[in-house]
């Protein structure tokens, strides 16, 4: 990767004691130089905007429609629809930038809370051994006996009728506790088992002795090493996301109509795309793989920066 | 070994007590939250206050507990674990039992199974040995960038192309070119059908399998790059034997143990794809039931399969541990 002179160099200085690259740079450095990193950053940064800002790219409202303009083939630039209208006469446009909103609030929301759960209970269970570790790893067990999407079809079947109401979070709260609820496991695994690896290591025995509490030790110390994992394993989560969120809606159970995600829209659009309006079915397919496509390049790649024994 | 799997069975048990008591639990909560699952049962007719606690009364759904919202509802979960000691698991909304459904339904979804195995096992070892063998060189390359590729498409958004797209034009043509029952017309067919179980199925397996082979690929390149690197490896090169026989004795197969072991792991998220795959082709399997029970609101057959894919899961993973025990004398029992 680097030149012999320049990693000879870079020797020198860190046994100089001064490591001036950190894991993380490292591997931000490593990741920079892809192309299809940046290209997929490129990708997942587009959708982000278009989620947070959806008025800066249409100015129609997805759930003002009207039955007269049914089905519009696309009218590409100047058009009053660029991207045409469905069968209700919706803007589609306005409905892919609205609907990116729910998928990618859903994916976020989930994998955080996943995130949040899984770290916290690995590190202690980690950590702590004995009873804790007993719950801990039996409750993982438990729950990974229980497919994801066997509990998200029972549970979200059982609270069906449930209405929430109508607003954003509303609408994809449900799902979000669901996917959770079953989605927390693989972090604390990973992270139990880096736990594991590290607390006994020359490092933290001497930040111990030294008197260091618990929670610093867990936090300064044992915890850094766990995170790369993590880290690698979150892009990829966020794109399995947004694939089972299409799922749950084509069964009808995920986000519901009247609002809208990319999951309704190729429900709603394979339906007609045998009848001639094939752009009903691939605009929503293609921003739904354009997005999971980026996020499954950004996080094979860093897997592969941030475990190096992969390489 | 024998105080191993005992113990590993009686774990399992354990386990498997704990998932029921969890899965009544949420189904308690959802059922004081959300309103009794007998109305399901009159559709949108309203019923009259005899004819629901008729209905509630043969789905034990009478407990006063499912009124008081935080009930664990303990007591009808005692008869629920009793029911199902006695191979009862309850009955749909037409009346017909849960075991008699999967009686019917489960020898589809092993055929499923058995394509999906297949496709994993050819694609996985094929792609993985092929990465490993040349690694570093454009063709590991090319197989990764194929594996990401893979890993992009969810088994949903394979199946609806498939089943939209293509399978109609492709039906169509093979109807017309071959006649309407052979074999070509049938492999394209959009749903399932039950005279022709196998040929119907092969389509939707391998896109099953396809959408999980990444993981596999990935698997089989990384645990054959550690056996290439191994010292017995090296000994063998240097004894003189062939790099052929190197590789299919000292490799691959000291390469299969963590792979077979794997094939316990993706057998959940196969299951999570089965239910996709059956209920999206049409097909009479575990988990198409499960899909139409799920739009019907049935609940309890929901439940009641649920309950029962929890055993099998339960039972593979006890297979898998037993059997990576026996087949790796390294692993010790305790």
């Amino acid at each position: 990767m680097t030149d012999p002179s320049v990693s000879a160099l870079m020797a020198e200085e860190t046994e100089g004691g001064v490591p001036n690259r950190s894991f993380w740079s490292d591997a931000f450095r490593t990741l920079r130089r892809r192309p299809s990193v940046i290209g997929a950053t490129v990708v997942a940064v587009f959708f982000l905007v278009v989620a947070l800002f959806p008025w800066l790219f249409t100015d129609k409202d997805p759930q003002r429609c009207d039955i007269a303009d049914s089905r519009i083939p696309p009218q590409w630039l100047g058009g009053e629809h660029p991207f045409g209208t469905n069968v209700h006469g919706c803007d589609v446009l306005a409905e892919l930038v609205y609907g990116s909103r729910p998928s990618l609030l859903l994916a976020f929301i989930v994998v955080g809370a996943s995130v949040l759960i899984g770290v916290t209970l690995g590190t202690l269970a980690g950590y702590y051994l004995g009873i804790v570790d007993a719950i801990v790893s039996r409750t993982v067990e438990v729950f990974l006996v229980i497919p994801l999407l066997l509990a998200a079809l029972l549970l979200l079947s059982l609270f069906r009728t449930v209405d929430l109401g109508d607003g954003l979070l509303a609408t994809i709260i449900q799902p979000a506790i669901v996917l959770t609820l079953f989605g927390w496991m693989g972090y604390t695994r990973y992270v139990r088992a880096s736990v594991l690896e590290t607390k006994n290591l020359d490092y933290v025995t001497a930040a111990r002795v030294l008197g260091a509490s618990d929670l610093r030790i867990m936090f300064r110390h044992v915890l850094p090493n766990a995170i790369g994992t993590v880290t690698a394993l979150v892009p990829t989560a966020i794109a399995a996301v947004i694939g089972t969120e299409a799922v749950l809606a084509f069964l009808g159970i995920g986000v519901r109509p009247p609002a809208v995600s990319w999951g309704i829209m190729i429900t709603e659009g394979s339906e007609w795309f045998t009848g001639g309006s094939q752009y009903l079915l691939l605009f929503p397919l293609g921003c739904l793989l354009a997005t999971v496509l980026a996020f499954v390049v950004i996080g094979d790649n860093l897997r592969d920066a941030l475990d190096p024994k992969l390489r | 070994m024998g105080r191993y799997v005992m113990r590993r069975v009686l774990q399992g048990v354990f386990t498997l007590f704990l998932v029921i008591l969890l899965l009544h639990l949420l189904t308690t909560l959802a059922i004081q939250l959300n309103g009794n699952p007998a109305q399901a049962f009159f559709g949108d007719r309203p019923p009259s206050p005899s004819q629901l606690a008729a209905v509630e009364k043969r789905y034990a759904l009478d407990d006063p507990c499912y009124d008081q919202l935080g009930n664990p509802c303990l007591g009808p979960f005692v008869d629920r674990l009793a029911a199902y000691a006695s191979g009862d698991f309850g009955e749909s909304l037409r009346g017909r039992e849960v075991t008699d459904i999967v009686g019917t339904a489960a020898p589809n979804t092993l055929r499923l199974f058995a394509v999906v195995g297949v496709t994993w096992m050819l694609i996985g070892m094929t792609l993985g040995s092929i990465a490993a063998r040349r690694r570093g060189k454009p063709s590991d390359q090319g197989i990764r960038g194929l594996s990401v590729l893979i890993d992009a498409l969810p088994i949903f958004v394979l199946l609806l192309v498939y089943k939209y797209v293509f399978s109609v034009p492709l039906s169509k043509w093979a109807k017309e070119t071959f006649g309407s029952d052979s074999l070509p017309a049938l492999l394209f067919k959009p749903s399932f059908s039950a005279d022709h179980p196998w040929a119907t199925l092969i389509v939707p397996g391998i896109l099953l399998g396809l959408a999980g082979s990444a993981a596999f690929i990935r698997l089989v390149r990384a645990a054959q790059l550690e056996n290439y690197n191994a010292d017995h490896v090296r000994a063998a090169r240097s004894k003189g034997l062939s790099e052929r026989h190197v590789t299919v004795h000292h490799v691959v197969r000291n390469s299969s143990i963590p792979v077979a072991t794997a094939v316990g792991i993706i057998f959940t998220e196969a299951l999570a794809g089965a239910v996709i795959t059956e209920g999206m082709m049409n097909i009479y399997g575990m988990g198409g039931v499960l899909w139409r029970a799920v739009q019907d609101s049935d609940v309890s057959v929901v439940i009641g399969i649920v309950t029962l894919l929890a055993v099998v899961t339960v039972a593979v993973m006890i297979v898998v541990d037993v059997v990576y025990a026996a087949l790796d004398p390294r692993i010790r029992y305790d």
